[in-house]
Order: C-alpha cells, then sequence, then structure tokens
C-alpha cells in the first residue's frame, strides 16, 4: 500500500553531457512538461534548476485554481487546465488536496460588478460555469464576511465560480516531478543555468554550474526569471518581472469555505484545509527580481483582509512571503517555439496565472515537441502576437490589475 | 531575595515580576482563579497548579509549560475571545476570561487523544497518498479533515475597531534587545551623544541577567549580583535623555534601508534608523529523545523565569539536563527555591577542576558524560531515564529516576532572524556547533549572544565595538583611539575563545520510541523526517515542504536546529552544506489588526450632498464618491434634459489647475491631441495615452490665459492622473503648477433646450452662440458667486459646465433650481446621464474602454495627432496604426425588443469574441441600444452581430453614427 510505501519519489543521478531536450526551470511547469514528454515517449530529457525544485514561484503560488477568465483564447485554455486538475489525483496517484470549495470575487462598486459581469457573461457562453451572485448568496456562502452597507466598499454583489478552488502547490510538483522521473527524465536541481549555445540559428546546448550540455531543444520556463534566460540569446521579451506578495495566519478552526477575492481591495483570502488563512494581493508597481517582502504590503494586505473581514483582526500573521511574476502586456502568457531560434522554446510571461495553467502548458508544450507543431489551443498565445499587435487581452481577468 | 520554602505551599508568592499586593481575578474554563500584578497567564494558571496548558495540533497530546518565553506553540490560548494568545507572555488582567483551545472536553480528558494511538496509521504525508481513489472519497472526507484542522475559534462576530495606532519615529541608533549586550551597547552610545531608541521584548531591561543570576562575571562592576548589574546598567540607560525606551515591544522585521517594524501592544511602530545595532541574544531549545514533549520537561530558563519572575515553584522534584555550567547555576536555582534537584545529568565529561565551582554542592549528585534517554510518564512527568555515553565507564545501564520535573538546559540558538533578513552572512561553526555571523550589511550590526558567540566578555566587547563603529559612521565618534584598541582586544580574545575546548550536545538523544517530537507545532516525528528523506525529500527546504517542520506558529524557533541535525545525519551531509530554512518576516506573530492600523477611508460628498439626500435621490458609490442615481423617475429625468432643461451634480470631475510658461507644452505631451494651439477662451476635448497607446483617460482641456489651463479629468482617474501629470512634469522638468482643485470646487452641468434661458436670468455673462460659441470658456458671475462656465455637451444638448468654489455648492444648486422652475427644470441622475450620452456615443474611460483599449479602437483616431512632435504614447500609437486593427467599438441597436446589460458577450459561431460595453433602452431609437467591442472582421464586413442577452441570442445592427442628433446641431444650438 502506498501509505506505507517509503519508495523514493525520484532518484539522484549523474549529469549526462547530452539530452535531446533540456528544461530549464524545475517549477511546477517544467516538471510538467516533462511528465507530459513522457507519455509521448520523449524521456532524454533533462530539468534543470539552479535551487530546489519547485523553490521558486511554485513554492510563493498561493495556488489558486480557476478558470474563469475574460477572452476567447484564455477561456478554453484555462478551463482545459482546470479539467486536467480534477483529475490530477488520480493521473499521478498522489493526493493534491484539491479543495474545490468554489470562488467568490467580490465587486463594491458599480463598475466592478460590470467588470465581473463580462467575465460571467462570456464564462457562460464559452460552458464555464461562472455567475453573478447578489449580496444575500454572498453572505450565505461567507458567513464571516462583513455586510454593513455605508462603508467605502459595501458588498454589492459577486462572481462565483463554483469549480474554482485550491490545491497543494508543492504537491503538485513532487507528483509530477515523480511522474516524470518514473518516465525516464532526469531532475538536476542545484544544476544552474550559465549559457546557451546556439549553432546555425538553433540551440544547441546549455552551459550549466554543472557542466555543459548538448541538446536539441531548450525550454525556457523559468517564470520570474525568463527574461534573464532569453538574454542568454540576446532576445528581449516584452515581459516584466514584478513581485507579488502574500502572507499566513495562524491555524484557526475552519469558518471560511470559498476562496474570496475583491478587485477593488486587491486582495484574496483562503483558508487552507490546515486552518491558516492564506492573503495575497496584488503586484508590487515596480519591476524587480528582488523576492524580500515589505512592511508596507503587508500592512496594505492586513487592512484589506479585516475591509472583508473585521473579525480577523486579533488573528496573528505567521509568514509573509513575497514571489516574482513575469508580467505581460496583456497579463496573458508566452508559449511556442521562438521564431528566430530554433528549438528555443518559450513557456514563460506566467504572471499571477501560472500555477492554474500548468498541467495544461505542460500538456500543449509537450505536444509542440512531440509533433513539432503548436496545438491550436495555444497558438494565440505565440510570441508573434505582439509583433502583429494580436494581443489576448486577459487584463480584465486577472486579479492583479492598476499596473500601468 | 528572600529565603523560600515550597513556593505552592506559600500563601504568597515572591518573584521580581509581580506584586503580591495586588490581586488579580481571572476565570480559565469558567472558573475563577487569583493571581497577581505582573503575573502573565501561564503562570498565574502554573501557580493555581494547572499543568497542561494546551493540546498538539495533530496528535492531541497533551503539552505543558515549555519555554515560558512566547516561542513554542505549548501554552495557546484563547483569551478574552483572542485565539491562539501566547499565554505564557501574555499579562494578566482583571476579569480576563481564559478559555483552553483544540481540546474536547477538557485539557485533561481530550478525546481526540486516540489520534496519537493511530499514530501508525498517520506517518508523515499521510494525506498525499491515501483518498485518491475513487475520486469522490477526497470530496467525502476533505469536509472532515478540515474540521479537525486548526487551533483557535475566530470569533465572528469581532469588529475592526480603532484601538490600533501606528506611529513612525526616526533615530540616530536604534538597538534591538536590552541584555546585557544591548544595554552596554546603548550606554556607550550615550557617550557619543547620539540619539538612541532601545526596543526590548521583555516589560523590564536585563534580559538574561533578570533569570539567570549566578551567572555573571561582569568586570567592570566587580562584585554585584546578575540583577544588580542588570539594574545599574538599565538606570543609566533610563535616566539618559537621549535614548528613548521601548519595552513590551517585539521587533517584527528589519526591512531594507534599516527600516524597523515594532510592535507594542496594539501600536506598531515603524522606525527608520541610520544605524542599528542587533543585540537579541539566544534562546535555549529543546532536545529530541523520546516522550520529550511530556508535560513537566522544560527548558532551563523557563524554570528560572518561574522561579524568579513569578514566584512559582516549577516543581518538587527536579532533574537538570546540561552541557554547561549554566545548568548548575540552574540546580542551584531550583535548590533555593525549595525544589528538590534529584541528578544533574551533564553531557560532558567530567571535568578535572571545578573552575566553576558547580561541584561545591555535595548533595546534589551530577552524572558526567550523561544524558537524557527519556521521560518517564503519561500526561505529566514521573520520572526521567539518563544514559552514560558508551565511552565513559561509570554508568553504563540506563538509570531510571522519580522526579516531577525534567529541566533542559543544554542547547541554544541564536535569535538571529533579523540578521538573516537583513542578509547577513552567517556561517554554521562546527567548533562552537553555532551559527556565527561573519558579516553584517552596512548600517548594521550584531552583538552579544545573538552572534553565535557565548562569553558574556566577548560579548561586552562586541557591543561596544559595535556601538561605536555605529557612531563612526554617524560622524560622531570622538574616542577613535578606544576604537581601535577595543577591536584589538576583541580579536585577541576571539582566538583565545577559539582555542577553549568545546562539548556540546547534539539535538537528538538516540532513543526507541516512535513519539519523539520534533516540531511542537505541527507533531513532526524524527522518524516523519527520516522517512522523507527516504523518500527523497533530501533538501532542507523541500523537506520542511513536506513534513510541515518549522511551519507552524514557532516558525521553526524551537525546531530547524534539530530538523537540520537529523537532515545532516541522514543525509550524510556536514551540518554547515544544509542551509537552513528561511525566516520570513514577521519574526514575532502579530494581529491583522496592528498591521493595518485604524482605517480611515471615508466617502467622499459632494458639496450638494444634502440637497440629493433632500430630493430623495438614489445614490450609488462610484470611485469613492457618492453620486445620485436618480430622483426617482430616470425617464422623466432624460425627457427634462431632451425637452426642457435639466442639471446634475458633475463635482466629482477630476479638476487640475496649470499654470506657468510651459503649462501648454506639457499638455501637448500627455494629450494626443494637438492643445497648444488652443486659443484662450476655448475648450478641447483630449485625451491621454499610456507609453504604448492605451487610453488612460479622456476630458476637457480649457484655456484660461496664455500660461493657465483647467483641466478636467475622469472621476475615478483624479488622483492617478495627478500623479501622471506631475510624474511627466518632474521627468521634463517642466516650469509649472500643477494643483488638484478637485475638493475645492464643485460643477453642474446645467443642460437642455432652455438652459440659455436659465442661465441668463442668473449671469450678466452674455450666452448668446455667436459670443459663447459651442467649445467655449469664460470666467464671470453665476448667482453672484465667481465662476468658470463652459460650453460642452456630454449629453447632446445646449449646455454649460459651471465650475464654482464648493462653499456655493448649495446656495448656487437652489439658485438654478429656482430660476429653472418656470422651465419646468429637472436635476437628473448618473442613469439619465448614461443613456443620454450613450445616444451621443459619447464613451466613458473605464466602461467602453478597458486596460488594453487605444484610440484606434474606441474610434478616436481623429483625435491623434500623430504629426505632432514627441508626445506620450506616439511611439506605440504609430506602431498600432501600421497594424491591422483587432476590435472596433460599434454603436448598436437591437433588432427585437430586448435590452442587452453591460458585459453580454458578442457571439460568433458559438465563440464569445467581444462585448458590450454600455447598452440601455433608447427612448429616441425606441428599442435597446449601445456600445459593443467586435473582433475587427466583424465589424467591417458585417451589418448586424449576435450578442447573447441573458443567454438568448439576439441580433443588433451596427449604426456608424450617434443615435441621436448625429449632426450635432442642438449642442451647437
Amino acid at each position: 500500500m502506498q501509505l506505507f510505501s517509503k519508495e523514493a519519489m525520484w532518484d539522484r543521478k549523474p549529469l549526462k553531457d547530452r539530452y535531446r531536450i533540456v528544461i530549464i526551470g524545475g517549477g511546477v511547469h517544467g516538471l510538467s512538461i516533462a511528465y507530459y514528454l513522457g507519455k509521448h515517449g520523449i524521456s532524454d530529457v533533462a530539468v534543470l534548476d539552479r535551487s530546489y525544485l519547485g523553490g521558486g514561484g511554485s513554492a510563493r503560488s498561493t495556488a489558486i485554481i480557476r478558470a474563469n477568465y475574460v477572452t476567447k483564447d484564455g477561456i478554453p485554455f484555462f478551463h482545459q487546465s482546470l479539467k486536467l486538475y480534477q483529475d490530477l489525483s488520480q493521473e499521478l496517484d498522489y493526493n493534491l488536496l484539491f479543495s474545490q470549495f468554489g470562488r467568490v470575487e467580490l465587486g463594491h462598486t458599480e463598475s466592478a460588478l460590470y467588470a465581473l459581469r463580462i467575465r460571467s457573461e462570456a464564462n457562460r457562453a464559452m460552458g464555464v460555469n461562472s455567475l453573478e451572485i447578489g449580496p444575500e448568496t454572498v453572505k450565505q456562502m461567507i458567513p464571516a464576511i462583513d455586510m454593513r452597507v455605508g462603508k467605502t466598499f459595501p458588498v454589492l454583489g459577486g462572481l462565483y465560480h463554483p469549480p474554482g478552488g485550491v490545491i497543494r502547490h508543492d504537491a503538485v510538483v513532487w507528483a509530477y516531478g515523480r511522474g516524470a522521473a518514473r518516465s525516464g527524465a532526469e531532475l538536476h536541481p542545484h544544476t544552474e543555468v550559465t549559457g546557451i549555445r546556439v549553432d546555425r540559428g538553433r540551440v544547441s546546448g546549455v552551459e550549466t554550474t554543472k557542466g555543459n550540455i548538448d541538446c536539441d531543444i531548450v525550454v525556457n520556463s523559468t517564470a520570474g526569471w525568463c527574461s534573464t534566460i532569453a538574454q542568454m540569446v540576446n532576445i528581449d521579451l516584452p515581459i516584466v518581472t514584478m513581485p507579488l506578495q502574500a502572507c499566513v495566519t495562524e491555524p484557526l478552526k475552519p469558518f471560511l469555505h470559498k476562496t474570496v477575492s475583491s478587485a477593488n481591495l486587491h486582495v484574496y483570502v483562503y483558508q487552507t484545509d490546515r486552518g491558516e488563512v492564506v492573503i495575497g494581493g496584488a503586484v508590487d508597481p515596480y519591476p524587480t527580481y528582488s523576492q524580500a517582502s515589505t512592511l508596507p504590503m503587508l500592512e496594505t494586505l492586513a487592512a484589506h483582509t479585516l475591509e472583508l473581514f473585521p473579525c480577523l483582526a486579533n488573528v496573528n500573521i505567521l509568514r509573509q512571503w513575497g514571489g516574482l511574476c513575469d508580467m505581460t502586456p496583456d497579463y496573458a502568457p508566452v508559449m511556442g517555439e521562438h521564431p528566430d531560434l530554433g528549438g528555443f522554446i518559450l513557456n514563460c510571461g506566467w504572471g499571477t496565472w501560472g500555477f492554474k495553467a500548468a498541467p495544461a502548458a505542460g500538456m500543449n508544450i509537450a505536444k509542440l515537441i512531440a509533433t513539432d507543431k503548436a496545438p491550436d489551443i495555444i497558438r494565440p498565445f505565440a510570441i508573434t502576437r505582439f509583433k502583429e499587435g494580436k494581443l489576448v487581452n486577459e487584463r480584465g481577468g486577472a486579479p492583479a490589475a492598476a499596473v500601468q | 531575595m528572600a529565603k523560600r520554602k515550597n513556593l505552592t505551599q506559600s500563601p504568597v508568592r515572591q518573584g521580581n515580576r509581580i506584586d503580591c499586593s495586588r490581586e488579580i481575578k481571572f476565570s480559565y474554563n469558567g472558573r475563577w482563579y487569583q493571581g497577581y500584578k505582573g503575573d502573565t497567564v501561564a503562570s498565574a494558571l502554573f501557580a493555581a497548579g494547572k499543568r497542561i496548558f494546551s493540546r498538539s495540533f495533530k496528535y492531541h497530546r497533551p503539552r505543558g509549560l515549555t519555554c515560558v518565553s512566547g516561542q513554542c506553540p505549548n501554552c495557546l490560548m484563547t483569551v478574552d475571545g483572542v485565539p491562539n494568545v501566547r499565554s505564557c507572555i501574555q499579562p494578566l488582567s482583571q476579569g480576563m476570561q481564559v478559555e483552553h483551545q483544540n481540546a474536547w472536553p477538557s485539557l485533561e480528558h481530550d478525546i481526540f487523544g486516540m489520534i496519537d494511538r493511530l499514530g501508525k496509521f498517520l506517518p508523515v504525508g499521510f494525506y498525499y497518498k491515501s483518498l485518491i481513489r475513487p475520486k469522490l472519497l477526497w470530496k467525502i472526507a476533505e469536509p472532515f479533515i478540515r474540521r479537525m484542522a486548526g487551533l483557535g475559534k475566530v470569533n465572528l462576530k469581532l469588529e475592526h475597531g480603532d484601538e490600533y495606532n501606528h506611529r513612525f519615529l526616526h533615530t540616530d541608533i536604534a538597538i534591538v534587545g536590552g541584555g546585557l549586550a544591548g544595554l552596554t551597547a546603548t550606554v556607550e552610545a550615550i557617550k557619543a551623544d547620539a540619539d538612541i531608541i532601545l526596543v526590548e521584548e521583555q516589560p523590564c531591561l536585563g534580559g538574561t541577567l533578570r533569570h539567570r543570576v549566578q551567572d555573571i562575571d561582569f568586570p567592570e562592576l566587580p562584585g554585584l549580583s546578575a540583577q544588580e548589574v542588570a539594574d545599574k546598567l538599565a538606570e543609566t540607560v533610563v535616566s539618559s535623555s537621549s535614548v528613548s525606551v521601548m519595552t513590551n515591544a517585539s521587533a517584527i522585521g528589519l526591512y531594507e534601508g534599516n527600516y524597523l517594524g515594532v510592535r507594542q501592544g496594539n501600536e506598531l511602530v515603524k522606525i527608520r534608523a541610520k544605524q542599528v545595532i542587533i543585540t537579541t541574544g539566544s534562546y535555549q531549545i529543546p532536545l529530541v529523545f523520546d516522550n520529550n514533549d511530556l508535560p513537566g520537561v522544560m527548558l532551563g530558563d523557563a524554570v528560572r523565569k518561574l522561579i524568579h519572575y513569578y514566584g512559582v515553584s516549577p516543581g518538587n522534584k527536579a532533574v537538570v539536563v546540561t552541557s554547561d555550567d549554566n545548568g548548575h547555576g540552574l540546580a542551584k536555582d531550583l535548590a533555593e527555591a525549595g525544589v528538590e534537584v534529584i541528578a544533574i545529568a551533564d553531557n560532558r565529561p567530567k571535568p578535572d577542576i571545578d573552575h566553576s565551582g558547580v561541584l561545591e554542592n555535595p548533595r546534589v549528585p551530577v552524572f558526567w558524560d550523561t544524558s537524557i534517554s527519556r521521560a518517564l510518564g503519561k500526561k505529566h512527568v514521573r520520572g526521567i531515564e539518563i544514559v552514560t555515553s558508551k565511552e565513559a565507564s561509570e554508568y553504563q545501564a540506563p538509570l531510571k529516576l522519580k522526579c516531577d520535573l525534567i529541566c533542559i538546559s543544554t542547547n541554544s540558538q541564536p535569535a538571529n532572524s533579523l540578521l538573516h533578513q537583513t542578509g547577513a552572512t552567517i556561517e554554521y561553526d562546527k567548533h562552537t556547533a553555532q551559527p556565527l555571523v561573519k558579516n553584517t550589511p552596512a548600517g548594521v550590526f550584531a552583538a552579544g549572544e545573538v552572534t553565535g558567540i557565548h562569553d558574556k566578555n566577548l560579548n561586552v566587547l562586541q557591543a561596544k565595538v559595535a556601538a561605536l563603529k555605529s557612531c563612526q559612521n554617524l560622524g560622531i565618534l570622538r574616542r577613535k583611539k578606544q576604537l581601535e584598541s577595543l577591536i584589538d582586544e576583541l580579536e585577541q580574545l576571539e582566538i583565545t575563545s577559539r582555542s577553549l575546548p568545546r562539548v556540546h550536545c547534539s539535538q537528538t538523544v538516540p532513543g526507541i520510541s516512535d513519539k519523539r517530537i520534533v516540531c511542537y507545532c505541527e507533531d513532526v516525528l524524527e522518524k516523519d523526517l527520516n522517512q522523507a528523506i527516504e523518500e527523497g525529500f533530501r533538501d532542507i527546504q523541500i523537506l520542511k515542504r513536506y513534513s510541515t517542520v518549522t511551519m507552524g506558529p514557532c516558525q521553526g524557533k524551537m525546531c530547524s536546529a534539530a530538523a537540520i541535525d537529523i537532515c545532516a545525519r541522514a543525509t550524510g551531509t556536514d551540518i554547515s552544506q544544509i542551509g537552513t530554512t528561511t525566516s520570513r518576516p514577521p519574526l514575532e506573530p502579530v494581529s491583522l489588526g496592528v498591521l493595518a492600523g485604524s482605517v480611515h477611508t471615508p466617502l467622499k460628498r459632494t458639496p450638494m450632498h444634502n440637497r440629493h439626500v433632500n430630493l430623495g435621490a438614489k445614490m450609488v458609490q462610484v470611485g469613492e464618491w457618492l453620486r445620485p442615481h436618480s430622483y426617482g423617475n430616470v425617464w422623466s429625468e432624460y425627457q427634462a434634459v431632451r425637452e426642457r432643461v435639466g442639471v446634475i451634480d458633475v463635482s466629482t470631475l477630476g479638476k487640475l489647475d496649470l499654470k506657468g510658461d510651459e503649462a501648454a507644452p506639457l499638455l501637448d505631451r500627455l494629450y494626443v491631441n494637438r492643445i497648444g494651439n488652443l486659443k484662450v477662451g476655448r475648450t478641447r476635448y483630449g485625451v491621454v495615452c499610456s507609453e504604448t497607446g492605451v487610453i488612460l483617460d479622456d476630458g476637457t482641456i480649457s484655456r484660461l490665459a496664455e500660461d493657465h489651463f483647467f483641466v478636467t479629468t475622469t472621476t475615478g482617474n483624479t488622483e492617478s492622473m495627478e500623479s501622471w501629470f506631475k510624474w511627466w512634469s518632474a521627468s521634463t522638468n517642466d516650469c509649472v503648477h500643477i494643483t488638484n482643485i478637485t475638493a475645492g470646487m464643485g460643477a453642474v452641468n446645467l443642460a437642455g433646450p432652455f438652459a440659455r434661458d436659465v442661465l441668463s436670468k442668473l449671469s450678466p455673462i452674455d450666452l448668446s452662440n455667436e459670443v459663447f460659441g459651442y467649445m467655449g470658456n469664460v470666467s464671470g458671475l453665476v448667482a453672484g458667486v465667481p465662476a468658470t462656465l463652459m460650453r460642452i455637451g456630454f449629453v447632446g444638448e445646449t449646455g454649460w459646465e459651471i465650475h464654482f468654489p464648493s462653499e456655493y455648492g448649495e446656495y448656487l444648486w437652489d439658485s438654478i433650481i429656482q430660476a429653472g422652475q418656470e422651465f419646468g427644470i429637472r436635476p437628473f441622475g448618473v442613469e439619465a446621464q448614461r443613456i443620454l450620452r450613450l445616444e451621443k456615443k459619447h464613451v466613458i474611460i473605464g466602461q467602453d474602454t478597458d486596460a488594453l483599449t487605444n484610440p484606434y479602437e474606441a474610434n478616436m483616431a481623429w483625435a491623434v495627432k500623430l504629426e505632432k512632435e514627441d508626445f506620450v504614447g506616439r511611439g506605440g500609437l504609430r506602431k498600432i496604426k501600421g497594424l491591422p486593427r483587432s476590435n472596433k467599438l460599434v454603436g448598436f441597436v437591437m433588432k427585437d425588443g430586448t435590452v442587452p446589460r453591460d458585459g453580454d458577450p458578442v457571439i460568433d459561431k458559438g465563440v464569445a469574441v467581444g462585448r458590450v460595453t454600455s447598452a440601455r433602452y433608447s427612448p429616441h431609437v425606441g428599442r435597446g441600444f449601445g456600445l459593443a467591442y467586435l473582433p475587427d472582421y466583424l465589424a467591417v464586413q458585417q451589418s448586424d452581430f449576435i450578442i447573447a442577452v441573458n443567454g438568448l441570442e439576439s441580433l443588433a445592427v451596427i449604426v456608424d453614427q450617434a443615435f441621436y442628433d448625429p449632426e450635432g446641431l442642438r449642442l451647437r444650438g
């Protein structure tokens, strides 16, 4: 029985000097790509990470899963990802503790309700379960919420997305890692890529702190650092890295069984199965690669949380952390081979929406590599869209707004 | 201190923190108890005989007082409705209501305690490996698991009151920690006349000097006891006018730029310090052995605090487990407090000479080379099993002793989280088995035991050097020679100190039981960590995430050393290579209320607010403002404007006043339109774009004089436009003053066929079309009030926007209403305005545009003057213009009787390809109508398209012109 098994999740192997595919970034995306490559029978794969597995964005993500996006391109992609998540525990034989308790996004002004309605209507038209709810229903679903009228941010209504929820993010990383390793991929944490070699318009290998590797394909799956990796081959990505901070309280007896967010307040709140209340905010409005947390942001998160849940005033914050978001101008990701460099595959621009997308991104990038053809569902996200002016406007859909 | 016998039997307790003349009554689980002023909740309960203070998170194991320093989770209780209060540092107050947590029916008899016996079925990460199939199983099981989680209960009735406060301070030197090192550093810095803030988390200064009373040999104050040394130093510090001492104050984080966050009661104090000296000391940590979490197993310092602070006897028969002289001092304390010390188990080999005088007490047997192997007992310690190491000859077999108190006084951990946060270099030192501070960033110093060095003489020297170096950085050091000689002395002493032999105690003592707790908070066992490592979680960071060790309320304070030790052993790695788990702020738990402070975000009201309320208007929140939605009947308001005359309060418009020679060039740079050629007395509609060509805002620009402009912005964008204007003005160093006069000016829009008639009754200004034409502006009197009038027509009728000082708001409103009586004037709200403007196809920024809309999509290409000299957004707009357009904002009228709602999707081949941005019923057209974004191919190739109205598809016909008065004859009339 697996419960008592002590089988190792993955083995440590020496780094070889050649793999067919090198995936830079051992987070949930890199490992997901490696896993789905395995399903195509491709096992000559190395996943490299400069730190421990899942130590970047994956570790810092607040792991909210949802599909209630805005655009005709975004909705089917994230919907596919949500559906993959729903079956992922069985697929990977690992309980990912997916709490699919639904998500409520609150509107405090008429214009916020309008923005929510845009989403609910677009979702409904595209087959995603998402509906407008009134204040009474909000109170019913979230008894702890402050419904007093006459305050600055009264709860006027919300967008309810029943399939939304929260997943145990580290477990997703490990389970994908185990799946990838079982199908033959090698995982190499603490192996930092320092350069990418190019030969006649194609990538030919990577240089790492543990030696050089020849390869045919390099996948840039490094989220917050993706622009620095692209710089190694002189590619400027239209991506700016910005920090996002979150914090968590001491464990409390369960009182909140939805993920709750507010676009007006730039805050989202949920309670984990362990009883901790997780609080996340908007992207800080400045570019940086620093993951340090700041006191003003913690104060803002606290104030905005109390606006919704004044009952938490005497609850202690245990820790605060920051993560990096690789923000694109249209808040949609970048997926596909770079047109100017053969074998250089981009899987980046994951901003604040990366964790939700890991299964679909992994599956489709793997398919792209296996078939040498981008699946239709990710075609709109090609890097060329910025040159062609065909942006995928997801800015109305991301919780992070107000970035000018 | 007075001689005492067994303190539990003594009616009056004696401790240096409590005042026995002042009794305090409090209730615990509904029964009344008594303590004294100065007591903590835990000390009073302990004195009353309570021994179990909590049940553990996962296994519901009984837990007793352990650290008495607010660090471990073993005394968490609900106090006055506040969950998870560390009762050992919570001051007791009159009438306090204390309740236990996470146990039913009581802490002594908790039925969930049976989980402890099921431990075998709950190996590390069991939840990842079970309840996977069938899929439904997890859905069913999860709610039950959720119910078991958590510790304290949230009081849902609680309100976020105004008892919280934020305070800002500036200082030359902030010193964190008022123990020996902190006090010494403060005294040195006083001599240099530095301005100092000393932050101490305890109620009084002195640190360990207040409870390790025998443990002092202070060279500068010979012959004094530790208490007396503390008193002496504290007196110097407190009496100095350049020091402000904050007690009961915990540093929660040291952020970039020496920005120190301190929690003091309900206040968050934010200190910007030029220099910071960290003297936070160290704290004792528990050992891992069989049954190591049994109530009655306490840290040595905890025991000393109970005795010296609160005058409570910690037990009757004690065994001290130690690895240094400190433990022997503790034994003396115990004996003096009337506790029978059964034995001292000292991890060190028997010394040849008794240099510390610990062997003086022949009544206490000392077992050298000996450590604890097991605590005996079920709900409380009833005995101890000690074992002598194999190398020693005397005691081979484990020895069982009867006792009710086990004092663990072995390893200490520097309280160096603040230093970690600043990015200081801290390296594990094998010789001392301590993390040593190697380097600190500029402006940050460390001194005392926090540096990993436990030597009073060295610590004092470190403190002096840190103080003098800080003063040197501040440019106020007069005694440079002294600093040099102190640095020399410190280096010498460090060398000597390093040459001394060290014996350190391993964090884990071998044993046989399953129940060897590494992490008190999360009930992580040693075997859990070993198994996790076997499963491949070899990296300390992943090990932490998988096993949850260090992730509970203590944030690793109690367990990170043991976890690292176990990880090193199990992976065969050197401890120095393991690294540490990251300590993240806040370094002390701090409540959301304290962090938030008292929040005041008042709603904004216009100068005519009360008039609207009196008229029975339904108010709606727009941005931060309250505005009339309607006064009861939208259609008659609409009708009044179209047929007679209406007035609307538009005070919420953002209003910027720009003065200066370079105001015109600045506006030319900020707007995509041309502004420089605007004549005095004329007004123009303008659009502001971002660098990438996205529409940020629109509004009117009125030239009042050559060098004076009056600009309006969208209500919700006032502040962002103000900063946008100022940002660009500053970056180009323009000679222009930008003043936000939004709150100072009220405004109304008077519109309709009779608007001129109404206004001419109130104003001497010539309102004729020839003199005051469309898009003109004039300043003059309206009802005797100085005002600026603009002839603009958002609603599509002849009209004036009248701006005036807010204080005349109600008077002017009344005057207009009165003058308009004979023409059938009606006030109208934002809903009527929305319909009126929509019939004119006037867009509202934020409603009909979004975060990526450019002027070419929104039919504003006419406004963009690419031929202008450079302006913000020109590059982006040029690029956009060269690309095929992807979307287009079109006007539409419904073919059937439906009226779509704002936000309804536009459907093409079953896909939501666009959306309605504004839609209403148009009295003019007699159908549903509005604006919608379509993909360009739809907008260009087709004359109609499909909108899903309430889920049902309806046909809409594209209308190119404005729906009402497309020639604009009425608003120019």
